[in-house]
Formats: C-alpha cells, structure tokens, sequence
C-alpha cells in the first residue's frame, strides 16, 4: 500500500476537482442553511436537528468513506463487483416490501435517525459491476450474447426502481450505461439500435399519454407521472369530452399540480443578474417554494434566487471542472476498467445535473432527482461522495503502483 | 487547457462524450441565460403579484365646524375587535388534526407478513374529498373564540360561517371583523380581563359623527361608506379600508379636494398560505382640510325651531345673511334628516320616510320658487329709477274694486284681468307696499321704461344664474329663471308676461338664498354681495403652524345702481309694512329691531286636494332699520300667507339674531380683558 501524502513528487490526488468539490460543499452547507433557516421555529432547534448541520455530518461521513475507497485498488473493489451489484438488487428488492411510503413512493428503509435510499447507491453498484463486466477483452464486447448481458445488468435496477416508483433515478442509469459501454467499446450498432428502440419507445409513451385515449394506453403510467409529462408539455389534463364541471376540476387540479415547476421557475427567475442577496430569498421564506423541497431537490432555485446569474454560472462551473476533471481521469486511466469506471461515475453525475438544473428551469419534467453534493440528503451526499471517491481512485492507481 | 490535454489524445469516443457534457452545460447556461437574464423582470413581477397584496388606507376625513368652532360633523373614534388570521392559523392545523377522522383498517396481509406477525390492523386518517374538513375546523376555531370573547363582553358574538368563509378565501391577510363599534363599558372589559386567545386585537377606526344630528343638516349634506378611488390615486387595489365619500351638502361639494384629504396605500407581504407577513407603508395619507362654515350653530338651531313653531312638517326654509359681509349666519331648510343615518347604511324604512317628507331637499338653495310679491321692491325701485315713467311715491292711484269679488280690488291687462288681495282705494308706495297691492305694482310695471329697467336689476342681482363655482358648495343649488332682455324685447312678449313678472309670478322663479342676496342688496345700499358659506379652509395640524385660508368678506359681485334717496324710499316703505296698523309684516315684531320687510304669497296654478290653489309665502326682511346688519328671508310652501305665516318665524329668527349679538359682544368683551 502506498502512502498517500499530498507531498508526494507526482500528484496522486487530482487537486482542481478537489477544489471544485470543495466549493461545491461549502455552497451546498450555505443554501441548505439559507432554505431551512427561515421560521424562528427552524432557528430555535437544537443543533443536531438542523438541516445544515445533518448536512455537514453527511460531508464528513462521506468524506470519509471516500478516503477510505481511496486505499484500495479500484481493481481490488472490481473483483467484489458481483456481490456488491446482487446486495444492492437484494436491498432494493427488499425496499419494495420493508420500505417506508412518502409521497406514494416506496423508496427508502427508515433507519431511525436516517433513511436509506438503496437506489442512490444501487446506481453506484451497477456502475462498479458494469465496469467491471466491460473491462472483458475488446473481442468478447463485440458478441451480441455480452452485449445482452450488459443490458440485463442495466434493466434489473432500472426496472426495480422504476417499480417504486422513481422514474427519475431510474432514467439516469440509461445514460450511464450507454456512455461506459460506448467509452467501452461496444459496436456502435448495438448501441445505436438500442438508442433508437429508447428514444422509439419514449416518443410512443409520451404521445400515447398526450394525445391517445385512456383505453388505448397499454402502458400504465401512474397518475403523477402522467400529469408530470402533461404539466411539462403544456397540456390540459381534462380529456377532449369533459364536462364543464370536470374541465373546472382538472384545471384546479393541473394548477396545484404545476405549482412547484413554475414556482421554481419564478424563483430562478427572479434571481436576475446578481440575485437578492444571501439569505434575501422571498420564494422560500415565504414558502412559494414548497418548504420540503426547497433545500432538496429545488436547492438550485435557492441559490439562483439568492445569487442570481452569476451564482448559477459559478455553480455550473464547478460542475463543469468535476466532469471534465473526470474525462481526464478516465483518459489517463490505466486500463479499460479505470477508464470505464470513471465514464460512469461522470456519466451519471452528468445526468443528475442535466435533469435536476433543467428541471428547474422547465427544460425538464419535474423528477425527484437530487443536485449531487449541493441537495441536502444523506443517502445522495453519501453516494456522490462516494462516487467521486471511485474517481480519485482511477487517479491514484492510473500508473499501477 | 490543463484538463482537456488528455482528450487531446486520439481517442474517440471521450472526445464525443466530452463534447456532449459540454454541450449539455452549454444548454443549461443558455436557459439559466434566458431565465435570469432576458425574462428576469416578468418573474419578478410574478413575485410582487403572488408575494404582496396592496391595501388602500383612507385619510382622516376633515371636520365641519361652525363660525364659533362647533363641530358639525367630526370623527369618533369607533372600536373593532379583530382576528388576525395568520396567528390562528396553528390553531386551525390543530383543530383538524382533531376532528380529521381515523378509521381502523383490517388489511389482508399476505402470509409471510402475518408470519412474520405484522399487526393487520391499523388505524389511518381517512382522506376527505375537498376542503370541507378544513373548512369546519377554521369556522370551529373562530366560533370558540368567538365564544371567549363575548364571555368577556357580555353579549353573545355570531360570526356568520357564510362571511367568514368567503373572507378566508379571498382576504386572508385582512384581520377578520369579529364585532363592531363596542360600547365604552365593552372596551373597558376588554382591556381589563387578560384573555388567553390568540390573534385578537382591538382595533381603532374613524367614524363620521354628526353631533347635532338634524341640525344644519342640509348644509353639512351627508357621506355614504364608499371606498373606490379618486382620480390621480392608485386605482387597483386588493383590499379598501372602509371609507365614506360626501354625497351633499359641504360634505359632498367639497369632498374631493378638502374634507377627503389623500387616501395613503400599504403593501402586505403574504406567504404562500396568504396569510400576512409583513406590512409596508408605500405612501402615508394625508388627511383632510377642516371646514369651518359662516354658519352660527345657535342662530341656525333657532332657524330650523322657528320653522317647525306651527307644525313639524312644514316644507320651508330660512336664509340669514350678514347684510356688509355676506356671511350666511343660517341656512335653514325643513323638514329635515339625521345624517347620521346616513354614514352607516340607511334601512329601508328610514330612507322611504325621507323620502316621503322630502326631507332630502335643501329648499334654501336647491329648489327655486315663484317670489310672489316680495319681488314688487325691485318693480318700485325700478319704477323709481326710470324718469320716463314720471313716477312720484307720494301720487295716489285709486285702484277699482272687482266686480266678482267684494271688497278686493283688479287691475286689467289686454284681455287677462288680474285679481288683487288688497282692497280697492287710493295707494302710494308707502301704502302699495304695505297692503301689497298687485294692481299699483302692475301699473307701475307698464308705464314706459319700468319694466326693461326691472328686468336690467334682476340682471344685476344674477337672478336665474347659478352663483360662481364654489360659492355655494353643496350640490343641491337651483339656478332659478328670470327673462333676459332679449326675451323682452322679442314679439311674443306680452304685457300679460310683464304683470305677471312684476307682481313675483310668471316666467321667474326665486331661491330663498337668491332672495337674501337681494334683500341684502337693499339693505346695503345696492351692492350685491356673494353669499359667504365658508369662513376658512383650517389644514389639519397639531402643531398649529399652518395658517388657515380665510375666504374674503363681502365680495361684491355687482351694484345695483341705484340712488340711496331711492332706497331709503324704500326701505321706509319696507317699515311700514312691518310697523303699519295694516301692514302685512307686522307678525315680525316684537323682535328686538326696527325690521324693514315685505311679504309675499305666490299663488300657483296647482290645486290642492282642499280646493285652494298651492302657493309659496314669502317674508324677506332685513333689520335693524337704523343700520342694517341682516337680512332674514323666510319662504314657506303652502303657508297661509306671507304676513301670517312667515313673519312670525322671521321674529324668532331676529330674536335669536339679538342673542347671538350679545354673546358675541361678551365674547369680545371677554377677549379684550
């Protein structure tokens, strides 16, 4: 084992992404601060029960779970790729029948003073396993029966958390696994095809739910989800033969129902250039922005409220150095595992990234999707941590000491 | 760059991968672009709409005081409790917690669960469809403190579910109205016992308040609750405190631009439940300027008795002016209303009553009459004015005795015979305008050059004219009619017209107020004064410092141009009507002054149900006779004439003229020591 002492001649650590994740916390401990800190009742509780602070324990958990990660090998871990991938198939089949229900949402195990999210590190899993099964000899990824296999290991967690249902955690495994089978080397004929029956199959189910009668929808969306995609492509909820009466209810309905994507959009909005200042915020602190959402899933619109253009700019930035940090992590990788590993890794903070910011924006359907390292959660800091900690280990081991 | 060298390397697929994450930042930093930058106001807007709600505070109203400083109409403070709703609102979440039900489900576990011995059953809120709930638990927590509260006040307190529902719909940032206008012993309660309710408040509002009730209530006129805004104000608002708007008298004339002062405007910041937040005073209010009137409350108080001496109802009225300054010390009209009533929404009933007594009318300045023989001054004057028509007071006319009638005389005019009250005889002036004799004034009217010069005074005194904006503010103001001398000098004017003008009948119709400014004019040696209604404009200061805008004394709007030995020609004959043993004045005396008068009966073509034509009586009369101070007009509807009916009321008029001089003696007096 090597030491690890940043004093080292070569660097080991890449330091820019640290730095990048080191700002990307400290913004994260202030807005979870700023979104939660705004009734005298949220300020008078005790320490410990305080969003920021369960926040900063998160970091450090995290922190150092990752530091820990990074004095094994990443081909060291590799090799308990298969029973990490079938613990968390376990974990998250067992949530769909131990798992506590929020929101109609089978998702989480309560742990007492924490609930765990198995799909957040289940996506971590699939990542390590699917590396794992990529690094095979370039010969063996041009069968199709491999390719299968590869896709199998996909669609089993995909399908289990679609099943809970959260589409948005399912949907970023797609990406993921297409760029690391892509980076991977994968013919690009098989991934095409695939791209084109995903991209097929989703223009059928959104024009099936937007224009097809009830009868002709063989597949069953559930009610929010299909009002979500309604809300998103602007469309009424009432069905072309409603009554007046129902078309009145259904508008109620689709107003509430939009509610949190355009009060996000009025709060990033009103933001402007520069923002209202730190802790200025009016859409949290009088509670347009739905208070459980505000420091979670919509933590983006806090901080662009707060810091306007140049706050969301900056964030983009530093997301910008971890992901290409990233590439170059997986570029200088010192084998096709390393470099796979990290495409993943990347991949799929990508994609939290892309679904979360637009979704705040309205350039995507409103998705529980969490903003890696900035939304307060312990399973989600706990898993990018986690996440970003596989990538410095692809750094650290990419000369095969 | 450092972190893309790598990419440099010849491999393929990272470079496209690159390109794709970059090209997906690059994406979402156009639409943060297009959010924040390009479209940032209209969000903002969207903020201020959702996150504030503006609210329209009325100004002070100013008060109406008399020429002493007697307040006419004021403000009174006027006790509200109220509820704001924001602090029940943990209270409301309380109260469905509670009464939200709970059902006990026996659910069908599969196996494995019940061997693992999971409880089947399970207690779980029922989801009830809509807000009906919600609704129930609100009412019930308003109703409970509702019910605290009237414990404290001894008087049972109802809130009426349908209100207090749809003021939570629509103004949940408006503290709700819990009960009004407390007693003083209610307040006191209040204040004493600590109760233990959240979110009550006391809260203070201006009430208008009228004092002396019906007293100088035409004058003062009356406001209505109206809160819309006036021009060059903010017009939206979402919410409009209560506020009143004049509708007559001063309070209506001068309601824009005095009493109503600036109605400021708050913006309350809500939250998403529209509860309020937070308030901010965007603009303050300015209250309003107090108007103090020329009116002496006593003088009018003493008006408004006399005309009411013979019978409640009487439809009349009384004008006292100040004969140097034009001061109007009175402006009586009856029979009369409690504006009172009127602030605070009027029953039905009530308003029915008025409006059958038509009490509303302001018969002072707002309706005009037939002038009868209180006009035939102006025709002696005129008559004496005119050298062609060889006029001498002193000559004798004999007037002949009508055929039809013993005992009263006629005179004939073309083809109309014009019947007379006075009896046949010789007459003078002196003698005409004592006995009040139609058929002297009509032959004077006649004689060449009389009548164009009647009709050049009635020029002069702005008969048939509206007085000058602002003079007489009260939106109830007739302007009266008077041929003009084009209409004389046209074909179809016949001798019959002139007559009929020179004994007050005809094409001409008088107000009371019109009648006082001619009386003046007689008074005064032939200035025609602009009657004077309000002394001064007083800013409302605490402080003191601001000077009041005093309106001027005695403006004359035009002279009469006349000869004083005319005048007092006149004005003799005006005395013996009142102090002749057949004068038809002589009901004014005893009154403490030599009073110059002359009575009028006009009588109209309209039968009353007992047969007897309608007329209006008139006794307009100025005194003392040595130097003139006032002049007092009194017309009458329907009396039974001048002499009987109004003479008697102009006597207790002048009776309290001499109070009023005396008191303002003592005052001077008192402020010279």
């Amino acid at each position: 084992m090597t030491s690890l002492s940043l004093n080292d001649s070569t660097p080991r650590l890449d330091r820019l992404q640290l730095a990048a994740i080191a700002g990307l916390m400290l913004i994260g401990l202030a807005f979870v601060f700023s979104a939660t800190m705004v009734t005298e009742a949220a300020q008078a509780q005790p320490l410990i029960k305080q969003f920021w602070f369960r926040q900063a324990f998160w970091y450090g958990a995290g922190l150092t779970l990752a530091v820990l990660l990074c004095f094994v090998d990443y081909h060291t871990l590799a090799r308990w790729a298969g029973p990490v991938y079938w613990l968390h198939i376990v974990m998250l089949v067992g949530v769909m029948f131990f798992g506590t229900v929020r929101g109609g949402a089978r998702r989480w195990f309560d742990l007492g003073f924490f609930s765990l999210q198995p799909s957040e590190f289940a996506k971590l899993a699939m990542i390590l396993a699917l590396a794992n099964f990529l690094s095979r000899p370039a010969e063996e990824l041009r069968q199709p029966g491999n390719f299968w296999r590869a896709m199998g290991m996909l669609l089993l967690p995909f399908a289990l958390i679609a099943k809970q249902p959260d589409l948005g955690s399912a949907a970023v495994l797609v990406p993921t696994a297409f760029a690391m089978m892509f980076v991977a080397g994968v013919p690009k004929r098989y991934l095409l095809r695939c791209i084109g029956l995903v991209v097929g199959l989703v223009a059928l189910l959104i024009v099936d739910v937007l224009f097809a009668p009830p009868i002709w929808q063989p597949i069953k969306l559930k009610d929010y989800q299909k009002q979500r995609l309604l809300v998103y492509f602007g469309k009424d909820f009432a069905p072309p033969n409603a009554t007046p009466e129902e078309r009145r209810r259904y508008k109620r309905l689709q107003e509430e129902k939009s509610y949190q994507s355009q009060q996000a959009l009025i709060s990033v909005g009103s933001g402007g250039l520069t923002g209202r200042g730190y802790r200025q915020g009016k859409q949290t602190a009088l509670g347009f922005l739905p208070p459980g959402a505000a420091h979670t899933d919509f933590i983006f619109s806090v901080i662009a409220e707060e810091k306007g253009f140049v706050g969301s700019a900056t964030v983009i930035a530093l997301y910008a150095v971890v992901l290409f940090t990233g590439l170059r992590i997986a570029g200088q990788a010192r084998d096709r595992l390393g470099k796979v590993l990290a495409v993943g890794v990347v991949t799929l903070l990508f994609s939290h990234i892309f679904i979360n910011l637009g979704m705040n924006i309205q350039l995507m359907p409103v998705k529980g999707i969490p903003l890696p390292l900035l939304s307060y959660g312990g399973s989600s800091v706990l898993a990018s941590l986690i996440a970003l900690g596989m990538l410095q280990n692809v750094h650290i081991y990419r000369k095969g000491y | 760059m450092l972190i893309f060298d790598q990419l440099r390397k010849n491999d393929p697929q990272l470079q496209l991968l690159a390109l794709v994450l970059g090209g997906g930042l690059l994406i979402l930093l156009a639409g943060l672009w297009w959010v924040q930058i390009v479209n940032a106001s209209r969000h903002r807007e969207s903020v201020e709409t959702q996150a504030f709600r503006s609210v329209r505070i009325p100004a002070l109203r100013g008060e109406i005081l008399d020429r002493n400083g007697i307040a006419l109409a004021e403000n009174r403070p006027s006790y509200n409790i109220d509820l704001y709703l924001e602090e029940l609102s943990r209270s409301f979440r309380k109260e469905y917690q509670r009464i939200r039900p709970r059902q006990i489900v026996t659910n069908d576990l599969p196996l494995w669960k019940q061997w693992l011995g999971v409880s089947p059953v399970r207690t779980q809120y029922v989801r009830v469809k809509g807000d009906q709930l919600e609704r129930a638990a609100r009412y019930q927590v308003i109703a409970t403190e509702a019910e605290k509260i009237s414990a404290v006040l001894q008087s049972p307190l109802y809130v009426n579910p349908t209100n207090f529902h749809r003021h939570y719909a629509q103004l949940p940032f408006v503290p709700f109205r819990l009960a009004e206008n407390l007693s003083p012993r209610q307040v006191a309660r209040l204040k004493e016992s600590p109760i233990d309710v959240p979110g009550v408040d006391l809260d203070i509002q201006s009430r208008r308040f009228y004092p002396h009730s019906n007293v100088a209530a035409h004058i003062v006129g009356y406001v209505r609750t109206d809160n819309s805004s006036v021009e060059g104000e903010e017009a939206f608002y979402w919410y409009r405190l209560p506020d009143y708007r004049g509708v007559v008298g001063i309070e209506g004339g001068l309601d824009r631009n005095y009493l109503r002062g600036h109605a400021g405007y708050k913006s309350i910041q809500i939250n998403s439940l529209g509860y309020r937040q937070a308030e901010t005073i965007w603009e303050p209010t300015v209250p309003g300027t107090n108007v103090v009137l020329t009116i002496d409350l006593e003088v009018q108080r003493a008006a408004e008795a006399a005309l009411r001496r013979e019978n409640q109802f009487t439809r009349g009225a009384v004008v006292v002016m100040d004969v140097r300054t034009g001061d109007i010390l009175a402006l009586a009209s009856n029979p009369t209303f409690d504006p009172n009533q009127f602030a605070h929404g009027i029953s039905r009933r009530d308003y029915q009553q008025i409006q059958s007594l038509t009490a509303e009318k302001n018969r002072a300045t707002g309706e005009h009459y037939q002038a009868g023989s209180v006009f035939k001054t102006i025709v002696a004057l005129a008559a004496l004015e005119t050298p062609e028509a060889r006029f001498d007071p002193e000559d004798e006319y004999i007037v002949r005795e009508n055929p039809n009638h013993h005992g009263r005389g006629y005179i004939d005019v073309g083809r109309q015979r014009f019947r007379d009250t006075a009896p046949p005889g010789p007459y003078n002036l002196r003698r005409a305008i004592a006995r009040s004799s139609n058929a002297y004034f009509i032959d004077l009217g006649l004689r060449p050059g009389v009548f164009e010069h009647v009709v050049e005074l009635g020029r002069r005194l702005h008969l048939g004219e509206r007085f000058p904006t602002g003079v007489v503010p009260l939106r109830q103001e007739a302007k009266g009619n008077f041929p003009t001398a084009e209409r004389v000098r046209r074909k179809d004017w016949r001798d019959g017209y002139t007559a009929n003008i020179c004994i007050g009948q005809g094409e001409m119709d008088v107000t009371p107020l019109q009648v006082a400014v001619m009386t003046s004019a007689l008074a005064n040696g032939g200035a025609v004064l602009l009657p004077r209604l309000i002394d001064r404009y007083a800013p409302h200061d605490p402080t003191g410092f601001a000077t009041p805008l005093v309106t001027p004394r005695g403006v004359i709007r035009n002279y009469l141009g006349v000869s004083k030995r005319n005048l007092i020609l006149l004005r003799e004959a005006m005395l013996a009507e009142t102090e002749d043993q057949e004068g038809t004045g002589r009901g004014v005396q005893p009154c403490g002054f030599r009073v110059c008068g002359k009575t009028g009966t006009a009588e109209l073509d309209i039968l009353r149900p007992d047969g007897r034509k309608k007329n209006t009586t008139w006794f307009a009369s100025f005194a003392p006779y040595e130097s003139p101070r006032y002049a007092v007009v009194v017309m009458v509807e329907d009396g039974i004439s001048g002499g009987t009916t109004c003479a008697p009321i102009a006597k207790d008029v002048y009776i309290a003229l001499k109070a009023f001089e005396s008191r303002a003696q003592t005052n001077s007096l008192a402020a010279n020591r």
